[in-house]
Formats: C-alpha cells, sequence, structure tokens
C-alpha cells in the first residue's frame, strides 16, 4: 500500500509531477521545433560545410555558448524581463518554460550538430551530386542518416531539462524537485523527499530506456 | 560528350589540378590512372563541378556545367552518375529507398518509381535484395546497388571514382562486368578513375596517365575485357609462384 505521507500529499504530489510534465513537455518540443533546425544550421554553415558561412556559424555557435555557460539559476533570473514580456508574467508554471525552452534550444542544437557531424561526408556527396538540393541533403539523407543519434540526444536533452525543471522553484514554477525541496528538504520530512527522488530515478530511467530502444530500433547501420 | 577546357584547381597551396583539356567521347570508357594524389579524383569530381574549377570550363553533353547555378546545375547533375569508392549508400535505407530517392529527386511519377528500381535492380542482378539494408550486403553488392541508384534516372554519362578500389578480385570483376554491360547495352558513356591497371586494362578504350595535377600521356587502347577470377585456392598459389621465387 501507500505509504500514508504520500497519501498524505497525493494532490500536491500529482500537481508537481504535471508541473514537471509541463516544463519538461515544453522544453522537448522547443528543442524539436527549434533546437533541431539551429543545430542543423550550425552544422550546415560549417567550414566545408553545404552552407559554409563563417559569421553565421560564430554567431549561432557564440549564443549557443553563451546561453549554455550561464549557470542555469543565474539564467532564470537573467531571463525575467524577458519572459515577462512574452508570458506577461515571470512567475508560474508557464513563465518557468521560458527558460526551460531556452535552455533546451541551446542544449539539443550543439547535440544535433555533434550527431550530424558523425554522417559521413561521402553520403552527402552522393547526395549532390544526384542533383539534390540543400532542403532534400537535409530531409532525404543527413536526418535519415542520423535519426539514432538524434534520438540519443534528445534523450540525453530530455533528462537535463528534468534535472533543469527542479530548480524552477525559484519562479514559482513548481515541479516534483520543487516540492521534494519545500515539504522535504524545508519542512524535514527526509522520507517524503526521498520518495520524490525515487519518483525521479524512475522517469529518468523511463526515458533513458524508451530513447535507447527507440534509437535502437531505428538504426540499421 | 565530356568537354574540359583548361580546368584548373587549388586547395589552398597545393595545386590539385593544373590547367588541363580533354575530351571523353560519346559511347567510351574513359579512364584515368596515376598515383595517389596526382589529381584523378579532383579531375572526375571537376566534371560534375562537385568541385567548381579556380578556372577553364566543363562542358557536358553540350551543356557549359561552370556557367549554370542552383536550380539549373542541380538538374544537369541529374544526368550524370556517380560512384564511389565507399559506395556512399545511405545506411539507414533499405536497397529499394536507396535507388528510389535519385527518382524522387529528379520527380520521376510516383507509380512508376517501383517498376523502374525494379529494372535497375534486375540489370545489376540483385532483385532479390530490394528490402535489405546496405549493412547486410557484400562490398560488389553495395557497389552494385550504387550503380543502380546511379543508372535509376537515365543518365548519359557515369563517374567512377575508384569503383573497385575497397573490393576483393572476385567482387572486382563482378562489378567491372556491370559496368562493361551499361556501356555497351545502355551506351553510357563511362570514366573510371583508378589506381588499379588491371581494372583500367580491362574496360577502357582511352586512357589519361596524371601526374602531378597534369596530363601526363593519354592513350588510345583496346579494351582486354574483364577476366575471370578463379575461385580455386590452386589460382593463388599459382599466381604466387608465377614470378618464379617463393620463399624459404
Amino acid at each position: 500500500m501507500m505509504p500514508e505521507i504520500l497519501l498524505q500529499y497525493e494532490a500536491e504530489i500529482w500537481r508537481s509531477i504535471g508541473e514537471t510534465f509541463i516544463m519538461v513537455g515544453v522544453a522537448i518540443l522547443a528543442a524539436i521545433l527549434v533546437g533541431l533546425p539551429v543545430g542543423t544550421l550550425l552544422y550546415l554553415c560549417r567550414k566545408g560545410h553545404l552552407l559554409e558561412n563563417k559569421a553565421v556559424f560564430s554567431t549561432v555557435n557564440l549564443l549557443v555558448n553563451t546561453i549554455r555557460s550561464f549557470p542555469f539559476l543565474l539564467l532564470v533570473v537573467f531571463l525575467i524581463p524577458f519572459t515577462r514580456l512574452i508570458i506577461g508574467t515571470a512567475i508560474g508554471t508557464a513563465a518557468a518554460t521560458v527558460p526551460m525552452a531556452i535552455i533546451a534550444i541551446a542544449h539539443y542544437s550543439r547535440l544535433v550538430e555533434q550527431s550530424l557531424l558523425d554522417v559521413p561526408k561521402g553520403i552527402i556527396e552522393a547526395a549532390v551530386s544526384m542533383g539534390a538540393s540543400v532542403r532534400e541533403v537535409v530531409f532525404r539523407f543527413l536526418y535519415v542518416e542520423s535519426r539514432s543519434g538524434l534520438v540519443l540526444g534528445l534523450t540525453t536533452s530530455t533528462i537535463s531539462f528534468v534535472s533543469y525543471s527542479t530548480i524552477m522553484g525559484v519562479v514559482g514554477g513548481g515541479g516534483i524537485g520543487d516540492f521534494a525541496i519545500r515539504y522535504g528538504y524545508q519542512q524535514f520530512q527526509t522520507e517524503l523527499m526521498m520518495y520524490m527522488i525515487v519518483v525521479m530515478v524512475i522517469l529518468v530511467q523511463f526515458i533513458q530506456f524508451t530513447g535507447t530502444t527507440v534509437s535502437r530500433m531505428i538504426d540499421k547501420r | 560528350m565530356i568537354r574540359l577546357h583548361q580546368v584548373s584547381k587549388r586547395f589552398g597551396d597545393s595545386e590539385a589540378v593544373k590547367p588541363v583539356s580533354l575530351t571523353v567521347k560519346q559511347g567510351e570508357i574513359y579512364g584515368v590512372i596515376g598515383a595517389s594524389g596526382a589529381g584523378k579524383s579532383t579531375l572526375l569530381r571537376l566534371m560534375n563541378v562537385l568541385e567548381m574549377p579556380d578556372q577553364g570550363r566543363v562542358e557536358v553533353n553540350g551543356q557549359d556545367l561552370t556557367s549554370l547555378k542552383g536550380r539549373k546545375l542541380r538538374d544537369a547533375r541529374k544526368s550524370i552518375g556517380m560512384i564511389f569508392q565507399h559506395f556512399n549508400l545511405v545506411a539507414n535505407k533499405t536497397v529499394y529507398d536507396n535507388i528510389a530517392v535519385s527518382l524522387q529527386l529528379a520527380g520521376y511519377p510516383g507509380k512508376e518509381r517501383r517498376k523502374r528500381v525494379i529494372e535497375c535492380l534486375q540489370f545489376v542482378g540483385l532483385e532479390s535484395y530490394i528490402s535489405k539494408y546496405p549493412a547486410q550486403l557484400s562490398g560488389g553488392q553495395k557497389q552494385r546497388v550504387a550503380i543502380a541508384r546511379a543508372l535509376a534516372n537515365h543518365p548519359d554519362v557515369l563517374l567512377c571514382d575508384e569503383p573497385t578500389s575497397s573490393l576483393d578480385p572476385n567482387t572486382t570483376a563482378e562489378v567491372l562486368r556491370v559496368l562493361e554491360d551499361i556501356n555497351k547495352r545502355l551506351g553510357v558513356t563511362i570514366v573510371i578513375v583508378s589506381h588499379q591497371m588491371g581494372v583500367i586494362k580491362s574496360l577502357c578504350n582511352t586512357v589519361t596517365v596524371m601526374a602531378d595535377g597534369g596530363i601526363y600521356e593519354t592513350i588510345s587502347q583496346k579494351p582486354a575485357g574483364v577476366r575471370d577470377v578463379d575461385h580455386n585456392p590452386q589460382y593463388f598459389v599459382d599466381q604466387l609462384v608465377q614470378d618464379g621465387e617463393t620463399g624459404p
């Protein structure tokens, strides 16, 4: 049966799990919708690649590095004015998704770039020799050949997003980590804190297992 | 069919190809041989402007490729097939999809795609491998799939960059026979770059010897034909002993 302490906080626990899912979910969406194109742009603009462009590469590269070098807590604080501009408030789960999305884009775009760099250059050459446009090279060759790496990268990123989400309590974002700190740590309910850690471990295991399985299934190399 | 007018290419400080002019005639098999670093692969890549020449003009089928850009250049490339030493198949696509993609790029009507893919696979003798992945094929089979891919779009020219250099003698013969067939039965003009004398001798009508990025000499010859390779172990022994000496 469920330990009593979990029953006692059941509603809050479910709510905090929901908040974590929202924050991580938005981060995953941002990673796929923006991080993937940004990572592809980094790859394409690199020296010796299809759209070689030093200015674009250096700018995007610097931006990605800068975002990733912020301690995440400071990035959240730093982004408060921007968050307020977009969401209308800097407090709450919705507001917390803004810094989550920003770090997600920077994090995943780098992993995308790495995965694409693993695609043998000969394949790109073959594609170009067949008369493929840059767009066709990306969608019909690059993404097909790097798909297992892209999935593994997204898995690694997602697990980082879960970790990032735990400190969103500072702007009232809630989530499992915030719940564990406020109810478990700050109110000296160590048992409750441990249970929350177990929830996080299970979540991360599940993400990793799913990612590894999917990536293996689609890898025919 | 292919005309290079004083084309040259530099990579940084090194001159990969010095100003070179040559003509490949319609329907012939043209060989380029030379030591590694002689510029033969670069020369081949200039023929479909995979490498844009610094100077000079590249003319294929009466079209000046060096003056083309964007869509027009991509369209021109669709009638120039190319195969590579390392095959360059997409490992995550089946044999079918590897060939079909070249038809998709060319805007080949969807309904006829499957028929054309099967036709090409029959030509290289691999129709039963249609749903396999490249990792399940031998080197020779991979190269034949690459040839089928290059043929799918009815090219006028087939460029071959060291097509047999990572294959063993048996599969080399198998690939060379397919190339010979393509030239004879389909009338496709072929350019082969190789450092293997046997390959050049067995197939080519005209051979250019390259050295230091330039043409050393161009000669006409009668192709010797593709020789059968014996699977018998005694064949290897005979080959070893042929030169009259065996070790201690």
